[in-house]
């Protein structure tokens, strides 16, 4: 075998070993970030995404993990703003938790672990969007887990997929998606970006008096 | 209740920290007395203040989690806080938890506090061994740690001085928590904007902490107070009364001037820092007075107190009725028997206290004497 043919026979070898680790190792360090992205100008306050949230996850009477706000304009135009818990990618609701029982998982949900959750309400202190509270009957604290459950099960969230109007989309925001796809092609907003929690809930039309 | 934009979960739970956390942090002025205790110490200044003021801060002091723990919703978890703290950044739990941190803090500066005082009162401790029996002598003999001596004595002063310096800076931390906390863990919109809260709180702390001592004092010694006990005890005071109505004031100017909006969001509570103030500086020339006419120093205290005991009502229970969007006041829906949880752990400071006063003695006449 000539010097050329054996250099470029082993220059063939190391691609077809090489390549395809090099790709397996970026797929594994790529993992989801799920966000969700609300339009408000499709919300029209009917609360299925609220009811249907405390039916799938047990909400007690009188907490929320999703709301819905109403605001009524000068010019009598009503406009209804579902909120939630953010899932923000620096949430301030992480550091003050003194035994680590609020984390965050690789896909970006901020989660709360009940059996470490002593119930002293640092988190819901700390989050500036009201999205936390503290379960009076598990005394936890608790909030929206984008059902991290149904996620698993390979289910949208109980609210995405009660929503009569789809103002409501959900999805890993770096895959090409209807998501992403809103997210890059329409303006949009995010609640009180000057705290720098980078939450990864997007709005359509987002009306300043509720960004408070 | 001035009813506004607020979120439906602060409308479920307004006051989410009970007034139990208003009696913690009273019991956070067992961290500023053992502060003085070693300023003191390592000043050799108010030598015969000494013991009353280590044992009435190791009193409130050991018992300040109590506060916090009668105010958890999972009590029976709460060693986690020192199993599984927090105190670490990792992808999962960035950041790091002052609650946590503090936590940690507190055993390491209870410790060296209680080690300075088992070192303070060695001597006192074999002297008392002579001249009691039974199991009292055998208490005291072992507290003696065998320094019988007066020379033994200097030896161990100076192991005490090592110790006092190592005490300062964890007892310093204590005395800027939980003003520390609100300002940089939570996301209340008073809080966030009250700039000078650490230091007005470092500075109620004292004020607290000497009306302590002062009410104590008065009340076992009011036949024979000594000046040179209570001047200048009465001169920290007045310095700290002063600077907490100063610092209060320059809070209220620093929102008038900031925004519109933080002036109008924090209405509710500006009454009350009026009163704060007014009180604080009736508080300081009271101890002007009572530098001159040391009965006055009930007064001081109890000037002092009140003035503190507000202060603290309104940063700690008021301030958190301010909604998140900082356009509502919510009301507080105090239920069952708060008071009397409020007041439980000052009562358990107050227990360790007087337990440690009936096996110390509250001054020295010579040095380990």
């Amino acid at each position: 075998m000539s010097k050329t043919s054996r250099r470029g026979f082993l220059g063939a070898v190391s691609a077809l070993v090489v390549l395809p680790a090099l790709s397996a190792a970026s797929a594994v360090g790529e993992s989801k970030r799920y966000a969700m992205l609300i339009d408000v100008d499709k919300c029209y306050g009917c609360m299925a995404c609220v009811v249907a949230c405390a039916a799938e996850n047990n909400v007690p009477l009188g907490s929320f993990r999703t709301w819905v706000e109403h605001l009524v304009k000068p010019e009598g135009m009503r406009i209804f703003i579902p909120k939630q818990c953010n899932h923000c990618d620096d949430p301030p609701c992480v550091p003050p938790c003194p035994t680590g029982a609020t984390y965050k998982t690789p896909d970006g949900l901020v989660l709360v672990n009940d059996e470490l959750c002593i119930g002293c309400g640092a988190c819901v202190k700390a989050c500036p969007y009201g999205a936390r509270y503290i379960n009076p009957v598990k005394g936890v604290a608790d909030k929206c887990t984008f059902c991290d459950h149904r996620l698993k099960a390979g289910l949208l969230p109980a609210c995405v997929e009660a929503c009569p109007t789809s103002a409501r989309i959900f999805g890993p925001l770096h895959e090409v998606n209807e998501l992403s796809k809103t997210i890059n092609s329409r303006p949009v907003q995010v609640l009180k970006p000057h705290t720098g929690a980078r939450p990864q809930i997007y709005y359509i039309s987002l009306p300043d008096e509720v960004n408070r | 209740m001035m009813l506004g934009y607020y979120f439906p979960n602060e409308f479920a739970e307004p006051l989410l920290w009970h007034p139990v956390l208003f009696a913690y942090s009273l019991l956070v002025s067992g961290a500023d007395l053992l502060i003085l205790v070693a300023l003191a110490y390592l000043s050799r200044s108010l030598r015969k203040a000494i013991p009353l003021m280590t044992m009435l801060g190791i009193g409130f002091f050991a018992v300040v989690m109590a506060g916090p723990l009668a105010d958890l919703r999972s009590p029976h978890r709460a060693p986690l806080i020192f199993t599984l703290p927090h105190i670490v950044s990792t992808a999962a739990n960035p950041g790091i938890s002052l609650i946590a941190f503090q936590s940690i803090i507190w055993l390491v500066a209870l410790a060296l506090s209680i080690i300075f005082a088992l070192l303070t009162f060695s001597y006192y401790s074999y002297q008392a061994s002579l001249m009691h029996a039974g199991f009292r002598k055998k208490f005291y003999q072992v507290f003696s740690f065998g320094i019988t001596t007066a020379e033994r004595y200097g030896a161990v002063e100076k192991v005490a001085k090592v110790v006092a310096v190592l005490m300062l800076p964890f007892l310093t931390l204590w005395g800027i928590y939980p003003a520390s906390l609100f300002i940089m863990q939570t996301w209340n919109p008073v809080w966030r904007s009250w700039v000078l809260l650490p230091i007005a709180y470092f500075a109620d702390t004292f004020v607290v902490a000497t009306a302590l001592f002062m009410l104590v004092y008065f009340c076992w010694r009011y036949k024979a107070l000594e000046r040179d006990v209570v001047i200048p005890v009465l001169k920290i005071h007045a310095a700290g009364s002063l600077s907490l109505a100063a610092l209060t004031g320059l809070q209220m100017a620093v929102w008038w001037f900031w925004s519109s909006s933080i002036a109008e969001m924090v209405t509710p509570l500006i009454p009350i820092m009026y009163l704060v103030v007014a009180l604080l500086l009736l508080s300081f020339f009271l101890s002007l007075i009572a530098m001159r006419y040391p009965a006055a120093i009930l007064a001081v205290s109890l000037v002092a107190m009140a003035g503190t005991f507000t202060n603290k009502w309104n940063i700690i229970i008021n301030a958190q009725l301010v909604s998140k969007t900082g356009l509502a006041f919510l009301e507080a829906e105090l239920g069952g028997l708060w008071p009397l949880e409020t007041a439980a752990p000052i009562a358990l400071g107050v227990a360790v206290f007087i337990f440690l006063s009936m096996l110390f003695p509250l001054e020295v006449r010579e040095s380990g004497k």
